[in-house]
């Protein structure tokens, strides 16, 4: 279980000094779908910034089981997100120069995962396992950046507008492969968006609005990639 | 201008390598016409055979010293302008869009030319400065009547205007070369814009990490900065050593001012190389962090794939100093009674080794801090 209490988060100095995040506290329960909802500026990159481990609040504390992340060092975070945490970033963020195969193997040598390639496959990309990003779609550039992300087994998954800079088919696309895979390894899902209608295929769905949480609830019935709106 | 002087300042790679350059060819070339001045007054056999030997050496030392230093100096200025051009390719991009030729934009590199006159310039002064001592020196035990400094303004031709302008051009025309791409390849941010898709190979490494495969393909897809970090361990290695080694041939003060030109040039071209390998990767250790890889795992993929490159740059620059001096030795001097023997001088490359292995980690050392301070969050916002 993730427990976020308190969390505080400021950008600038004097003046110009920001509060993005006011005093943040949820529970995340294990195998959670949580989708973090709101409009740009609303401060919902920044949470999943700091939840995940990738920064560092002002105040408040971050708690995954009995380890408080908040309290580690530089060099222990970067083992805690090594072996509990994968990231799915709107931009991708593939290494160009590198194949397929071993963009995703990027994030299996973390695990000593040797069956990455069942990854690759599942993600629809068993074809293209020698080509470049140059070479590949925006839908399956970002379908490598998930198996990347599975490859090295989270036990969270955190996606920053995974669907940001697809198009309604692949974005549809995108979404149901990560669907299936949670079902088939049972990860927790931490998704953050500004699309309402993705948020339908959340079990949780956390309003934010400049930087609070303005609203949490469960939908009753998750729907597909393909039931949503777009 | 589209190309400001502050972009020209970042080239001071090019400006210490030019200036180092100038300064020797200058004192050496500038000796080398004052010396054929007198020719006439020799008299003695002894006079004429040193005479020779004397314009022999201003020759060889002009070309080897020159012709080495003008290429990396033009090296250096075509990989400044690819990666200006490479980081700047958004900018040139609407420039292109809106309608600007390639060459109006590319004219606007000639301000590249700046660099080389500034180093040139420098160059050119100090080598006036350190004249004297060199013709002193070239001349102490007073075999040859005396030499006296002339300014010959062809020099300042050969090497402050004619560099300057040809700099100027190389920067214009590579600048031209590069730019003739699609606009939309100059204003895509994704990966499409590499010009040429690679081809499938069969992927023989498989059997590599992660980590391994990396480092491959940073070594592999930088050449020139293998050139830059070969040619930097090339200068300590070969300027430390000659400056030890011949002491017996010549004086103290040549040593130091031969070991100072290679250190300038070895940390100057290594702080290039380095700095342009971290900056071009800057991403993809961003990643590796947010992934869970360590400082150490970052520097191995990014640094340590250089480190046998260094290794045989100092092998080349133990070679190469060992070579010209041999030859300066049996063929320039051979007719000159009481040369001193010259002879491979182990112990001073153990030290050069030990001196070069100890200030490369330290390099090393330094650099994986700067990777340690890479933020991601940064990388994100970009």
């Amino acid at each position: 279980m993730i427990k976020v209490k308190d969390i505080i988060k400021s950008y600038g100095n004097g003046e110009s000094r920001f509060q993005v995040l006011q005093g943040i506290s949820l529970e995340i329960q294990d195998g959670d779908f949580v989708v973090i909802l709101g409009a740009s500026g609303s401060g919902k990159s920044t949470f999943l910034n700091v939840i995940s481990g990738l920064e560092r609040p002002d105040s408040g504390k971050v708690f995954y089981d009995t380890t408080e992340i908040t309290a580690l060092s530089d060099k222990e975070l970067t083992v805690f997100r090594k072996e509990n945490v994968g990231f799915i970033f709107q931009q991708y963020y593939l290494l160009p120069d590198m194949s397929v195969d071993k963009n995703v193997k990027m994030g299996a040598d973390l695990a000593g995962n040797k069956d990455y390639k069942n990854v690759i496959e599942a993600v629809g990309l068993g074809e293209k396992l020698h080509k470049y990003p140059s070479e590949l779609s925006g839908g399956e550039q970002q379908r490598v950046s998930v198996a990347r992300a599975l490859a090295k087994k989270p036990k969270v998954l955190f996606l920053d507008e995974p669907t940001g800079a697809l198009d309604e088919q692949t974005g549809r696309q995108v979404l149901d492969y990560i669907c299936k895979l949670k079902k088939q390894y049972g990860f927790t899902i931490v998704m953050v968006t500004h699309n309402l209608n993705i948020a339908e295929m959340a079990k949780t769905v956390v309003k934010m609005n400049s930087g609070k949480i303005s609203e949490i609830y469960q939908n009753e019935v998750q729907k597909s990639a393909y039931e949503i709106g777009w | 201008m589209l190309i400001g002087i502050k972009n020209a300042a970042k080239l001071i790679g090019i400006s210490i390598i030019a200036c180092c350059a100038v300064l020797v060819c200058t004192m050496f070339l500038n000796f080398y016409f004052d010396v054929q001045s007198i020719e006439s007054e020799i008299t003695s056999e002894l006079s004429l055979i040193y005479y020779n030997a004397q314009v022999s050496t201003a020759k060889v030392v002009c070309l080897v010293s020159g012709g080495c230093l003008l290429i990396t100096s033009a090296v250096m200025l075509m990989f400044y302008i690819k990666h200006y051009i490479d980081t700047h390719k958004k900018e040139l991009g609407i420039l292109k869009a809106l309608g600007y030729s390639n060459l109006k934009i590319a004219k606007s590199f000639w301000v590249f030319g700046i660099s080389a006159f500034i180093g040139t310039v420098i160059g050119f002064g100090g080598a006036f400065l350190l004249m004297p001592w060199l013709y002193a020196l070239q001349n102490k035990d007073k075999i040859l009547p005396e030499i006296a400094i002339n300014f010959h303004p062809i020099i300042f031709l050969y090497f402050v205007i004619l560099p300057t302008v040809g700099f100027s051009l190389l920067a214009i025309s590579y600048a031209w070369c590069k730019l003739k791409r699609p606009v939309l390849s100059l204003l895509k941010e994704d990966f499409k814009s590499l010009a040429k898709v690679k081809k499938h190979k069969k992927d023989k490494h498989s059997e590599y990490s992660f980590v391994d495969d990396l480092k491959r393909n940073t070594l592999k897809s930088k050449k020139v900065l293998v050139f830059f970090i070969i040619f930097a361990s090339f200068s300590f290695s070969a300027m430390t050593q000659m400056s030890f080694s011949m002491k017996d041939l010549s004086s103290e003060m040549m040593g130091a001012m031969i070991l100072i030109i290679g250190l300038v040039l070895a940390f100057t071209t290594m702080f290039l190389a380095i700095t342009t390998v971290i900056n071009g990767n800057t991403r993809t250790i961003a990643m590796m962090q947010v992934f869970g890889y360590s400082q150490k795992d970052c520097c191995k993929a990014i640094l340590s794939g250089y480190r046998p490159m260094s290794y045989i740059g100092f092998a080349i620059g133990t070679v190469y100093q060992y070579v010209l001096l041999r030859i300066m030795v049996d063929i320039v001097f051979k007719d000159f009674e009481g040369m001193p023997i010259y002879e491979f001088d182990f112990p001073v490359m153990i030290i050069s080794l030990v001196a070069f292995i100890l200030i490369y980690e330290i390099l090393m050392y330094v650099y994986s801090e700067r990777i340690k301070k890479i933020s991601i969050k940064e990388i994100m916002i970009e």
